[in-house]
């Protein structure tokens, strides 16, 4: 196993761990992703559609 | 979401509601691990089913604690909720049978994997397939599990679509 896939295991046990942990934590973990999320997508560009489409010519 | 529990068990208790259960994607993380998720969905089942304005007492007992419409939900702290009246014999059943879980010491009606899974059948969008995938791997149901229930519900038609896409090489 490559260092790069034993890397790529390692990080899907992780995630897959967090899958025990109590549901309230979940959720509060969710809440923050929600955030983060929402942060993200402030930040993104905005593309008018005409621009787009042009774009994809 | 605590405050989501207090104010759905003080709607029913006052009996605004006869029951609900919490459903989608945060009654999802039950079983799985968190998922990114914009609300949370509640299965209500209210007095008078036949009146056309549903989700006016519902409406009007949120705002009465200061809880003011968001778009189409009620927003409660750091969560905007949908409030959904049951509408089949299926969703009907989901509350009957929801387990009462604990949040942070206040008791929480929240719809049980299986039928968490046959919801997501029924709605059939590309992330509804990713949740039952999702309580499939969590082991908190079955393919047996499912496929009985999406029978009990007209169901099994899609659920053999599911099964012969994401199931079977």
């Amino acid at each position: 196993m490559t260092d790069a896939s034993a890397l790529h295991a390692r990080r899907a046990r992780w995630q897959k761990s967090r899958a025990s942990l109590p549901w309230p934590e979940k959720i509060r973990i969710a809440e923050q992703l929600r955030e983060d999320v929402a942060a993200m997508r402030r930040t993104r560009p905005q593309v008018q559609r005409s621009e787009k489409r042009r774009e994809s010519r | 979401m605590r405050d989501v529990a207090v104010l759905l068990n003080a709607m029913r208790d006052a009996g605004v509601i006869l029951d609900y259960a919490l459903f989608g994607a945060a009654a999802q993380m039950r079983y799985t691990e968190p998922v990114a998720t914009l609300d949370a969905d509640v299965l209500i089942a209210v007095p008078a089913a036949d009146r056309l304005d549903l989700l006016t007492p519902v409406y009007a007992f949120c705002a009465a604690r200061g809880f003011e419409p968001d778009g189409e939900a009620i927003r409660v702290g750091r969560w905007p909720v949908q409030f959904v009246p049951v509408f089949s014999g299926l969703t009907r059943e989901a509350v009957e049978t929801a387990d009462t879980a604990d949040f942070d010491g206040v008791p929480f009606k929240v719809v049980r994997a299986g039928y968490l899974a046959v919801i997501a059948l029924s709605v059939g969008r590309a992330k509804d397939f990713a949740r039952i995938l999702a309580l499939l791997e969590s082991d908190s149901v079955t393919p047996e599990d499912i496929r009985d229930l999406a029978a009990r519900h007209g169901l099994l038609e899609a659920w053999n679509r599911f099964a012969r896409r994401f199931l079977h090489d």
